[in-house]
């Protein structure tokens, strides 16, 4: 492996890991606000992309360039999409299985009503796009920022010149989430639902509006992941599970709770995993069970993320 | 014919799953992963040789194993981080046949010879393993399982199935092996996922990725919810739907012009949504005429049975617990700074201090659920270490939770047993309880007369059959101690049982534990009311800030002038 070779795998696997990380911090903000793990997550970036293709472009997707008209409504519809989406698979899917009159969670119910809303996604995206995969116009014209698409780098390698704007959106996207969280009523008050929803509740915090915030920003995040990865390759129906599991993988690579841990997890993770796409007699195949093997070894062996503290034992 | 053994195959891989899932209360969303292990295991190793029934063996084996391993993880994980798990195993495994066309053969998959043959010159056997063989084993294979199920959840495994599924928290502190049981049971699910797929693969010949997608895991995990909690029908319904699925889907298809796999994805999204939405109202109509014929007979306890398991021990031995010179930190903070404290046999030993003084850390070190990092614990005079309660209550030390902890909706009959299954210290009892061996029918017995004991003590004897959403705060509480009474154990640990009764609760309270000091046992109690304190208590031990104030009779430490500086806030002089 060259050096070259490296600076391309570190670059296009930073602009795969700032998806990652957006996919991530929504998991993590979901599930801190929660102690839910959304695992219809994934399926929101596919959603949203998906669906606000087909209601702009139709059935029969091309990947040319759109027009500023159509430009804006995809990126407004994506985001749109993913916000719904989130919301709407909260109220329907997860919250009638927490805490149902005093019986405590029902945790196989909220699961089972994750990957259903997962699944129902997927299945309602897969009757209208029946084709393995489909490219989608890029709304944000990315690659139009060199003629040919492409960057060559120092070294002989080249990227497609779409990964520097994506870098550079991920981490505007997290910054902004992360400043959202810190500084706003309703971000002081979904960090204080984190820490302790009772206490919470005492203090004249709403906490459903909170939550419910939690899972709206979550989409978002999945929205604009959407913007950023859908154009770079085609996207199938059912991509989004491994997506969401990838970004539930990097934040757990952090701290589950974390933004800031979820986007670091997800950056790693996507250099990691292009690393092992250029090494010598790993490749494509082994790459792409990257994310997976990691999150199956890290949630058995720190299910709070390998950051978190050692739990205490508490009743 | 080869449909209907397809479908019996998938049932036994759903009867695993409905093992961990319905029985013990474990989201697992990655049981087509074990299938595939079978199938592609059995095929691959055949295809290097092996004989047809060892390679399905040693599949079986080695998918078991994995189970195992798994269950090594997850024993310690919540649930939900249990399902995010084994959904990630399930699309690794998934990715992983796709991507390596060696190993799975391709989108084409693997193929063998079919119908199947047996052969064995020496055993002179030569058996063609036609669909109809398929069906018999499948068949013979399925009524196996539901009526072992049927038998061992009647059986000591049930008891701790209940435990794990309904409170897996609690379960710990009344002494059931979690992490043991949490492993074994995901082990057994995986193997039987694995038997299953061997099968299907035996069966039809082929085996391809597309048939193993993380779809079979959402199907079989559907199919397994949809009859509950611990029913043995419910994965027969299960499958039933789900096999009657495809015909369904591809005549839809046929109808709408879609894909038949798309159509199958609806339906299975459909059926899932529709079992959510009935599960609970569908097992609560359906369970009461399938379990009638279940409901054990009215007990008939042998008030001797349990002579000499009862937790009594002769008074004049070494105390039933000590604390020694016990130092607990949490982070920066000493919660303990070097504690002593004795129970006795047939004393009640209050503790008391102001909030934060350390008695509820005390309790918890007694309880072995809090580790010191300086001083020793002794029961009955030998050392023990280790954070894990489960043992503890073997040794004799059993406590209540200073919230009122429930085994979800479980009877409090049932709940009471799943604490007298703490006292059996004998092996295989879900085992021998199987084949209705002599000793298992002797320990059913003295666990029931356990249980009746300890409700008898407890007063709680009329309420066996009610569920505890009826119980008033103070049975709750009595609940508790029953449980823990139940156990066997020589030292009760009481964490503030009196907070939130009436007055005549609290009397009642007073006299049951009285009693249980009378009758030999030993009550540690952590308590706020001064005055069921001094009722009660043998002796007081007052803490402050993490240390011993006094010890003595509630009158000598009520006379006590640091006491009462520390207790009253006055100055000892005035």
């Amino acid at each position: 492996m060259t050096g070259g070779q490296l600076l391309q795998a570190v670059l296009t696997g930073l602009s795969l890991g700032a998806v990652y990380g957006l996919v991530g911090i929504g998991f993590s903000l979901v599930w801190s606000l929660t102690r839910v793990l959304p695992f219809a997550h994934g399926d929101l970036v596919v959603g949203g992309a998906l669906f606000a293709v087909l209601a702009v472009v139709g059935t029969t997707p091309v990947a040319v360039s759109p027009g500023a008209g159509r430009s804006v409504a995809l990126v407004v519809l994506t985001l749109a999409f993913g916000v719904v989406l989130s919301v709407v698979s909260y109220g329907v899917a997860v919250r009638p299985f927490l805490d149902r009159a005093g019986h405590g969670e029902d945790v196989l119910g909220w699961v089972a009503g994750g990957v259903t809303a997962g699944l129902v996604i997927r299945t309602a995206l897969g009757v209208a796009l029946p084709a393995a995969a489909y490219a989608v116009p890029d709304p944000l014209h990315f690659d139009g920022f060199t003629s040919s698409g492409t960057v060559t780098l120092p070294g002989g390698g080249s990227v497609p010149v779409r990964v520097f704007p994506v870098i550079a959106v991920g981490l505007l996207a997290a910054a902004a989430v992360d400043r959202f969280l810190v500084r706003s009523r309703l971000g002081r008050a979904m960090r204080s639902v984190a820490d302790d929803p009772d206490a919470a509740v005492l203090c004249g915090v709403p906490v459903e509006r909170a939550v419910v915030a939690a899972f709206a920003v979550a989409g978002l995040l999945a929205g604009a992941a959407a913007l950023l990865s859908a154009p770079a390759q085609p996207v199938g129906v059912d991509d989004g599970v491994v997506l969401g599991l990838a970004g539930a993988a990097g934040a757990l690579l952090g701290r589950l709770g974390s933004p800031r841990g979820a986007l670091a997890g997800g950056l790693a993770l996507g250099v990691a995993q292009q690393v092992v796409q250029v090494a010598p007699s790993l490749g494509a195949a082994w790459s792409e069970l990257v994310p997976l093997a990691v999150l199956v070894v890290v949630v058995a062996a720190r299910p709070g993320g390998l950051r978190a503290p050692r739990q205490v034992a508490v009743e | 014919m080869t449909t209907l053994a397809a479908d019996l195959y998938l049932l036994v891989a759903a009867y695993g799953l409905a093992l961990a899932v319905s029985y013990a209360g474990l989201p697992v969303l990655g049981q087509g992963a074990f299938v595939a292990v079978g199938a592609f295991g059995t095929a691959q190793l055949e295809g290097h040789g092996v004989p047809l029934l060892v390679a399905v063996a040693v599949a079986v084996v080695a998918a078991g194993g994995a189970g195992y391993v798994v269950g090594f993880a997850a024993a310690r994980l919540a649930g939900s981080s249990l399902a995010l798990a084994t959904w990630g195993l399930a699309w690794l495994v998934y990715t992983a046949l796709v991507l390596f066309p060696r190993l799975s053969g391709g989108s084409q998959g693997l193929t063998r010879p079919t119908p199947a043959s047996l052969t064995s010159p020496s055993l002179g056997v030569d058996v063609v393993l036609q669909p109809w063989v398929h069906v018999v084993v499948g068949t013979v294979l399925v009524v196996a399982l539901a009526l072992v199920l049927v038998r061992a959840d009647a059986g000591p495994w049930g008891l701790d199935w209940a435990a794990l599924r309904t409170g897996p928290a609690l379960a710990d502190s009344i002494g059931v092996p979690v992490q043991r049981r949490r492993r074994a049971v995901l082990a057994a699910a995986a193997a039987l996922g694995a038997l299953g797929g061997a099968g299907t693969a035996v069966l039809q010949g082929v085996v391809a990725p597309v048939d193993y997608s993380p779809l079979l895991s959402l199907q079989l995990f559907v199919a397994v919810l949809v009859g509950g909690t611990a029913a043995w029908w419910g994965p027969a319904l299960g499958i039933g739907l789900l096999a009657a699925l495809p015909t369904t889907a591809d005549a839809i298809a046929s109808a709408a012009g879609i894909d038949p796999l798309r159509a199958r994805a609806v339906l299975t999204a459909v059926l899932l949504v529709a079992v959510l939405a009935l599960r609970a109202p569908a097992g609560r109509l359906v369970a009461p005429y399938l379990r009638r014929w279940q409901r054990r007979p009215p007990r008939d306890p042998l008030p001797d049975a349990a002579a000499g398991r009862d937790g009594t021990v002769p008074a004049g031995e070494a105390p039933l617990l000590a604390l020694r010179a016990v130092v607990v930190e949490y982070g920066a903070v000493r919660a303990l700074d070097g504690v002593d404290v004795e129970l006795r046999a047939g004393e009640v030993h209050a503790l008391v201090g102001p909030n934060g003084s350390g008695k509820s850390t005390a309790l918890r070190v007694a309880a072995g659920v809090v580790a010191p990092v300086e001083g020793s614990v002794r029961v009955r005079g030998e050392p023990v270490v280790g954070t894990s309660a489960a043992p503890r209550v073997r040794a004799g030390v059993a406590r209540t939770l200073q919230r009122t902890a429930m085994l979800g909706r479980l009877p409090v009959g049932r709940q009471v047993e799943v604490g007298a299954r703490a006292r059996e210290r004998a092996p295989y009892a879900g085992l021998r309880h199987l084949v209705a061996a002599p000793s298992a029918v002797r320990e059913r017995r003295e666990r029931a007369a356990a249980t009746a004991a300890a409700l008898d003590l407890t007063g709680l004897t009329e309420r066996f059959a009610a569920v505890p959403d009826v119980l008033d705060t103070a049975e709750q509480r009595l609940l508790q101690v029953a449980r823990a009474v139940a156990t066997g154990a020589s030292a009760v640990l009481v964490d503030e049982p009196a907070a939130g009764m009436s007055a005549r609760q609290r009397d009642r309270l007073a006299g049951i534990l009285r009693r249980l000091a009378d009758s030999g046992r030993g009550v540690l109690l952590v308590e706020h009311d001064m005055n069921l304190v001094g009722r009660i208590a043998d002796r007081v031990t007052v803490l402050a800030e993490g240390r011993v104030l006094a010890t003595g009779t509630p009158e000598a430490v009520r006379a006590d002038p640091a006491v009462a500086r520390a207790y009253l806030g006055v100055p000892a002089d005035s």
